[in-house]
């Protein structure tokens, strides 16, 4: 297994994709910031250009909850997207270049090489909601952001951590799609597709039972207007993520490998 | 396998002891389309055994079931009697193989690339990657990226990645494809040297002079079936002898040589005569011309080639003229 792992650190260190995943979290950390900066003092973001004249802000709290809950929504939706594009690309490039097929006969057995695939993107997409917790406390002390408590922060770094385990555990489904569609414009489908379904269901009130609007609710990405999420919602989480592990390592040990 | 100083491999029991690929039976189908029908194979240690065969012929499709990439709808592979699947892991330490187009990480480094190809069949050290670096000319391109390879450099190191863990068992599609005519003959003869020591070679081309000059045995595929296997060795059991003529009027010499009862083609400037009759006496053919005002300039008997054999063979199953 540390041999396949090595392979994959090594694919990912070398590929551009990490860098951007890392900017594009940077970003989201750095406009929620904004976003605490403007609720902090609205007249003075006015003075400054930062916001229109007659624009109203609302659904925040520029303190510290507020700050942290704002970055947990980012994990659960923005994750959906990114977390799943680095999934669709760990699996989807092998087939895009080719390579898949020097990955099949080998002293590494296929199980070895797809469970590595899903280890090095969990830990990729689990490094990433650190990073961002981390941008949020170096912003949200240097806009001295009201509310800091010990309690305050670890709880929204549980909060955070939960929010991507569920959403790591979610986007295996794209690797599974990835390695049926041999490369990436199926599995970005199903992505788009997920993320869709996800808003409407959720908007029906029944989030809480269907696996896609899981994280989300979870984050109170809707404030407590959603039903909680219980026991159902989260097996049904895990019941998904083991269902798509298994089917990519059956699917590599017995599809035809024509490409 | 053992690798002596001299770097002749020592076989053990199991390779000495019966064929290292044996295939039996096997038939392939996508759905309608029938890709293999029932090919037995059987290659023994050593051998270079080539499978010849047209675009779409299923000499990819043997290939990926010998590497049990595909799974055979019907028949049986074996590699060193062990039956080919994906959990034969310790089989597979055993065999090196390049499919179709060498694919590379593109955003890796040749050195890179042959790396981590390392690492995933657990071989320890750099030293395997330098000496494979060596060994296939990459030395100058070690650091640069595989997407800046040319289609050459790119064959070599598919072939680098194939050759890396030095394999009893090499199983290689279109191997001299891309490569300039000095690397054609530099891998022919690095195939041939790891043939003598003991390695055997299993390639698929369409490469008909490559084939010739490379295989011990030859595996004509045509429409999914095996259609002729030849031994190179033996060119007099299955190349057809004709006899060669050049004249300064060809259509007049045709003309006398069809009424004289032999079967004349034209073949460039010159007429091929397949006839036994004119194989064993040319100097009767030479008689029939200069007594008819067409004297003969040049006389041949010649075998056909691999390719004249190959396109007659084929052209005979479609039922062409060949």
């Amino acid at each position: 297994m540390g041999e396949a792992i090595w392979a994959e650190v090594l694919k990912a260190r070398r590929s551009r994709l990490p860098w951007l995943t890392v900017l594009a979290f940077t970003v989201a950390a750095g406009v929620g910031g904004l976003f605490m900066f403007i609720l902090l003092d609205p007249d003075r973001a006015r003075a400054m250009g930062l916001l229109g004249a007659k624009a109203e802000l609302a659904g925040g709290t520029a303190n510290w909850p507020g700050y942290f809950a704002l970055l947990t929504q980012t994990i659960a939706v923005g994750g959906a997207l990114i977390f799943g594009v680095i999934v669709i690309w760990t699996f989807g490039r092998e087939f895009s270049d080719h390579t898949a097929k020097d990955l099949l006969a080998l002293p590494t057995s296929r199980t070895t090489i797809v469970a590595a695939k899903y280890t090095v993107t969990a830990i990729w997409c689990l490094a990433l909601t650190t990073q961002t917790y981390l941008l949020g406390l170096a912003v949200g002390t240097a806009l001295r952001l009201p509310g800091w408590t010990t309690a305050v922060a670890v709880e929204a770094l549980a909060r955070m951590m939960v929010t991507a385990v569920l959403t790591v555990l979610l986007v295996t489904t794209l690797g599974l799609a990835a390695s049926v569609g041999r490369g990436y414009l199926a599995a970005i489908g199903v992505m788009f597709l997920t993320v869709f379904l996800a808003q409407v269901i959720a908007v029906l009130g029944y989030g809480h039972l269907f696996p896609w609007s899981v994280p989300a609710i979870y984050s109170q990405i809707g404030g407590t207007n959603h039903p909680h999420v219980g026991p159902i919602g989260y097996s049904l989480v895990v019941a998904i993520a083991v269902a798509s592990v298994t089917a990519t390592v059956v699917w590599w040990h017995t599809a035809d490998h024509t490409l | 396998m053992t690798t002596s100083t001299t770097g002749k491999r020592q076989l053990d029991a199991t390779e000495a002891a019966g064929p290292v690929i044996q295939v039996s039976a096997v038939t392939k189908r996508y759905g309608p389309v029938l890709a293999v029908d029932r090919v037995d194979v059987s290659v023994a240690t050593g051998e270079i055994y080539s499978l010849l065969g047209l675009n779409g012929a299923g000499k990819t499709t043997l290939i990926r079931m010998l590497l049990g990439m595909v799974r055979p709808t019907d028949g049986q592979v074996s590699l060193w009697g062990a039956p080919v699947g994906p959990r034969q892991r310790a089989v597979w330490a055993r065999v090196g193989y390049l499919v179709e187009t060498p694919a590379a990480y593109p955003e890796l480094s040749v050195r890179e690339n042959l790396r981590l190809a390392a690492r995933l069949r657990h071989l320890p050290g750099s030293a395997p990657v330098d000496e494979v670096i060596d060994r296939l000319g990459l030395r100058e391109y070690a650091h640069r990226r595989a997407r800046t390879l040319s289609l050459g450099n790119a064959q070599r190191l598919g072939l680098a990645k194939a050759l890396l863990h030095q394999p009893p068992l090499l199983i290689l599609d279109e191997p001299a494809n891309g490569l300039d005519p000095a690397g054609v003959v530099e891998i022919r003869d690095l195939l041939r040297d790891l043939a003598e020591a003991g390695t055997t070679v299993f390639v698929s081309s369409h490469v008909l002079a490559e084939v010739a000059r490379l295989a011990t045995r030859i595996g004509i595929i045509h429409h999914g079936r095996l259609v002729r296997e030849l031994d190179t060795n033996d060119l007099a059991g299955w190349a057809r002898p004709s006899l060669r003529v050049s004249t300064r009027d060809l259509a007049g010499a045709t003309d006398v040589l069809r009424r004289a009862g032999f079967h004349p083609t034209a073949d460039g400037d010159a007429l091929t005569l397949p006839d036994e009759r004119a194989v064993a006496a040319p100097d009767e053919v030479a008689t029939v011309l200069v007594a008819a005002g067409c004297p003969p300039t040049h006389l041949t008997v010649a075998r056909e080639d691999l390719e004249t054999y190959f396109l007659r063979t084929v052209g005979g199953l479609d039922g062409g003229h060949g």
